[in-house]
């Protein structure tokens, strides 16, 4: 797997580390959350000095950035705790000072981290994609809207969400004394650093967690990387494959037509007009459909692809 | 566009190498801290299957569900996988 489950991690009593990678100057120092081993993609947790100072320039990967402690001066506009920028690859930033220090995360999402010196933006940049809000300040805390539902007193305000993965982020609290008792599983990679304690955790797919409960009230920020969608359930001992399994066949019963249409042999090209560049290629993945028949059944080493009749 | 192309350096092959080291070395230290705490855990399992039987299950928010005592699963004799 290239981004390891790492859960639960705590960074408070580990060290930190001088930032060596290119571009990046002296003066930052970061602890590493968690890693893609693969593509360098990363979760850190960063110090910038007294006095670090970075030109304007552009990452190769797109970032996210969320000041915990202290403020940064980036252009002529001083953000402080709270404030969470969404930088798409090759959007340029402008200048970032930070005159009395800052502790951020930063999250290099899809590369390692990366600086280039630039005053304008990379031509394929979207800039339009780009967001900066604070989020304590800007936004109001929100019941959780996706259901099943978590228990009464998780509170959530939505910083960046990525309408065609749907994958967000967003800072959530728990007030104290939450509790929830299910286990809970997702179809996306989950991720979580509390504010308040320095716990963390990133989780890929499909992996049990629970029951919940928290004594003293929670603040974090949580990021998915496509949709989240509570699969809750009661047996603590599934395996992930056994629930991805679940997942798969719950679909077949909340979106049956579009089930069949994706898993019929002669369907399953499925194109997204607002992205016609960018489609699914499912032969073989889906080399049969079986109708929307209830009992279970098994596969001996001769299957055979189905076809549906036209 | 989420990642643009671009050529790695040696110092980021480097710095790549050294984090997948110790990305390693943190997963297997978590896997070892998990593993010590199973008779612990055996024990958050069995009273969250008793709260579920007696106070309820969520099945949506605060919505409650008593899970009847013949719809309790039984502890496989797997070994149970708690770090994926």
């Amino acid at each position: 797997m290239a981004r390891a489950h790492i859960e639960p991690y705590v960074e408070t009593n580990v060290a930190w580390k001088r930032m060596t990678l290119p571009g990046f100057g002296k003066g930052m120092r970061y602890k590493m959350l968690s890693f893609d081993t693969d593509t360098g993609a990363c979760s850190m947790k960063v110090m910038f000095e007294p006095g670090y100072q970075l030109p304007p320039g552009m990452s190769y990967s797109e970032m996210e950035m969320f000041v915990l402690s202290g403020s940064l001066t980036i252009g002529e506009t001083v953000h402080g705790p709270g404030a969470y920028f969404f930088v798409p690859a090759g959007v340029c930033m402008p200048a970032l000072v930070a005159p009395r220090g800052a502790q951020v995360l930063m999250y290099y999402n899809y590369g390692e981290p990366s600086f280039v010196e630039s005053d304008s933006d990379h031509p394929d940049a979207e800039r339009h994609r780009y967001t900066a809000v604070n989020a304590y300040d800007d936004l109001s805390w929100t019941s959780t809207n996706f259901y099943p539902a978590t228990a009464s007193g998780c509170l959530v305000k939505v910083l960046k969400f990525d309408e065609r993965t749907q994958a967000f982020t967003f800072l959530y609290c728990m007030t104290p004394n939450f509790w929830q008792d299910n286990i809970s599983y997702h179809d996306c990679a989950e991720e979580s650093y509390h504010i308040w304690g320095g716990g963390y955790f990133w989780r890929p797919p499909y992996i049990n967690h629970g029951a919940f409960a928290c004594k003293n009230g929670t603040l974090a920020l949580g990021r998915t990387d496509s949709q989240l969608y509570n699969h809750f359930h009661f047996n603590p001992w599934t395996t992930a494959e056994e629930n991805l399994s679940r997942a798969a066949s719950r679909i077949q019963h909340w979106k049956p037509e579009l089930y069949e249409w994706v898993a019929t042999g002669d369907h399953n090209h499925p194109v997204d007009f607002e992205y016609p560049d960018s489609h699914g290629h499912a032969h073989g993945d889906v080399p049969h459909h079986h109708g929307n028949h209830d009992y279970g059944h098994s596969h001996g080493p001769g299957r055979r692809r189905v076809r549906r009749k036209k | 566009m989420k990642l643009i192309k671009y050529k790695r350096s040696r110092e980021a092959e480097r710095w790549m190498k050294q984090e997948t080291r110790e990305q390693k070395a943190r997963y297997r230290k978590i896997v070892s801290e998990q593993d010590a705490l199973s008779s612990r855990r055996d024990k958050w399992i069995a009273d969250f299957l008793e709260r579920i039987q007696t106070r309820g299950f969520n099945v949506h928010a605060d919505v409650l569900r008593k899970i009847p005592r013949e719809k309790i699963p039984k502890k496989p004799k797997r070994k149970f996988k708690v770090v994926f």
